[in-house]
């Protein structure tokens, strides 16, 4: 998109030419149709090797379900009664509201310190002296290594969960901060300062939006690594929860809902990195011009 | 108001090698007066800017602004920069209004000169267009008005139209002619443009590399008001000549 023409020629006269003309945007439909199509062919191409590749329902000698079993357990597991003999009849949408709520909570805690922390290293010389050599410390612990003493601490509860969530998205969402801050380009602080702003001015009013296409970046990594925390802190340390379910089913032998289980964590993990890049997408309208200018 | 009084000083970047970047520059510059200073890059105008600025300190020598030691930026010296510098994520008018707003000036005190303003420079039309929107000269037209709506003693200019196509910096230039001929501000303008230099300034500042120094002072005796129509004058032929004879002596070689 390189070729945009939105830049508005020097008369100033000249009117901004409107971005997209009905002719344009059909083109744009009709190219986003096209990329779906061919999004969806390598998993559609899996999918059928995978049933194809199954005896009776399975493979690897009973191990692996093929995908009409995970289909159909996945719709039990949805909308199948709830106290039957199947234990997780009916509690899909339960247990899903369960993960997304707690990595929502972790999530927004990781936001709240690893933003301001991160700017404030990458805009102050002494908070970056007196806060960065210990997040850097920190950082390499994996949180797994962190679940032991989660549960020491907060018990089986979802305190520990959120904990964990919080920690693991905290470390890129505040070192992407701390680099977006150090990168804003001099001269809009020299601007700034001219124009009479205070320094406390020029961190709200410059450094904080410059570093917003850093910040996000962060985001979106944290978010990754929070549904891995979810997960891996509903597997041990709650019994509740996509995580939790999924080892479940694994002790129990039930493969189907273990595979169910996997692609609801990707698909949400999905909707949930595109709902950051829509809110990207919105606060940065500026950046995304930019970007259209090449 | 807005005179400037460099007395003997130096600018000395410490490192593994000093790198002194000024060298013993005096110039004075008294009120309403437009200097131009003339020079190769790495002459160290920019650095003589970026002192009265405030943005840096002097090594060695004094530095006076209207009297007063400069230690720090602020609105009474506008600032144009090269890319002009303005807020990506702020509209024409949120940029052109940045500076007052910060001050926390009355909205009443600053709307109605900045809506002139922005209408002086031919901008008028464009105060919601985001400045990646704009081409580089309409850009360079904000980071003007941005610095005028704060009624500057002083305009510092580092080599605003430099980034501009020739015909851009025609019009910026006769665009800067006309505001400063209204105004009256006392300018410090850099270039390495010798037309440019001519054209606007009543004072050359004819600048040496490693170290920077001021080798030559060129009145330009030039009628005003002027206009880009000066440039094809035989006084104005007349001026460069003698300028490019200068700039040969200024070499090092």
């Amino acid at each position: 998109m390189s070729t945009s023409t939105d830049r508005i020629g020097d008369e100033p006269s000249a009117k901004r030419g409107s971005a997209a003309s009905p002719a344009r945007m059909s083109l744009a439909a009709g190219r986003g149709v096209r990329q779906a199509a061919i999004a969806v062919l390598l998993p559609l191409a899996v999918i059928i090797l995978w049933q194809a590749a199954g005896h009776g329902g399975s493979l690897f000698g009973g191990v692996l379900p093929t995908p009409d079993r995970v289909w159909k357990a996945w719709v039990v597991w949805a909308f199948g009664p709830s106290g039957g003999f199947n234990a997780y009849s009916g509690t899909w949408l339960s247990n899903l509201v369960f993960s997304a709520e707690r990595v929502v909570k972790g999530f927004a805690c990781a936001i709240l310190v690893g933003v301001p922390v991160g700017v404030m290293i990458g805009w102050n010389r002494v908070v970056s002296g007196a806060f960065d050599p210990t997040v850097q410390l920190l950082r390499p612990i994996p949180i797994t290594a962190w679940l032991p003493f989660s549960i020491a601490i907060f018990g089986i509860q979802d305190v520990g969960a959120i904990f964990l969530i919080a920690l693991g998205a905290f470390y890129p969402i505040v070192v992407n901060s701390a680099q977006g801050a150090r990168d804003v380009e001099r001269n809009l602080i020299r601007a700034a300062l001219m124009m009479g702003a205070s320094r406390w001015t020029v961190l709200r009013r410059v450094v904080l939006p410059a570093s917003l296409p850093a910040i996000f970046t962060g985001l979106r990594i944290g978010l990754g690594i929070a549904w891995t925390a979810v997960i891996v802190a509903e597997m041990i340390a709650v019994k509740s929860g996509l995580g939790y379910v999924l080892w479940d089913a694994y002790y129990v032998g039930r493969m189907d809902v273990v595979i169910a289980d996997m692609i609801s964590i990707g698909v949400l993990g999905l909707v949930s990195d595109r709902i950051i890049i829509l809110i990207e997408g919105w606060v940065l309208t500026w950046r995304r011009l930019q970007s259209f200018q090449g | 108001m807005g005179t400037i009084a460099f007395s003997n000083v130096s600018k000395v970047y410490r490192g593994p090698k000093d790198v002194r970047a000024l060298d013993d520059v005096s110039l004075t510059v008294g009120e309403g007066e437009f200097v131009a200073l003339l020079g190769p890059s790495g002459c160290g105008k920019s650095t003589l800017l970026n002192l009265l600025a405030g943005f840096e300190s002097v090594s060695e020598g004094t530095l006076l602004f209207d009297g007063q030691p400069v230690d720090r930026p602020g609105p009474d010296r506008g600032v144009v920069f090269q890319e002009a510098a303005l807020f990506p994520w702020l509209n024409v008018w949120e940029n052109v209004v940045f500076g007052p707003r910060v001050q926390g000036l009355a909205r009443s005190d600053y709307e109605e000169p900045a809506r002139k303003l922005l209408k002086q420079v031919g901008l008028s039309s464009f105060s919601d267009a985001l400045p990646v929107q704009l081409s580089g000269g309409m850009r360079q037209r904000v980071g003007i008005a941005r610095v005028l709506t704060m009624n500057p003693r002083a305009l510092l200019m580092d080599e605003p139209f430099g980034a501009l196509d020739a015909q851009t910096r025609l019009s910026m230039q006769q665009l800067l002619l006309d505001v400063w001929q209204s105004l009256g501000t006392t300018v410090l303008f850099v270039t390495h443009d010798i037309d440019e230099a001519i054209l606007l300034s009543d004072r050359i500042c004819v600048m040496s590399a490693r170290p920077g120094r001021i080798v030559r002072t060129i009145p330009i005796d030039l009628p005003r008001p002027r206009s880009i129509a000066s440039l094809v004058s035989p006084e104005f032929t007349a001026y460069k000549a003698r300028i490019m004879a200068d700039i040969k002596v200024a070499e090092p070689h």
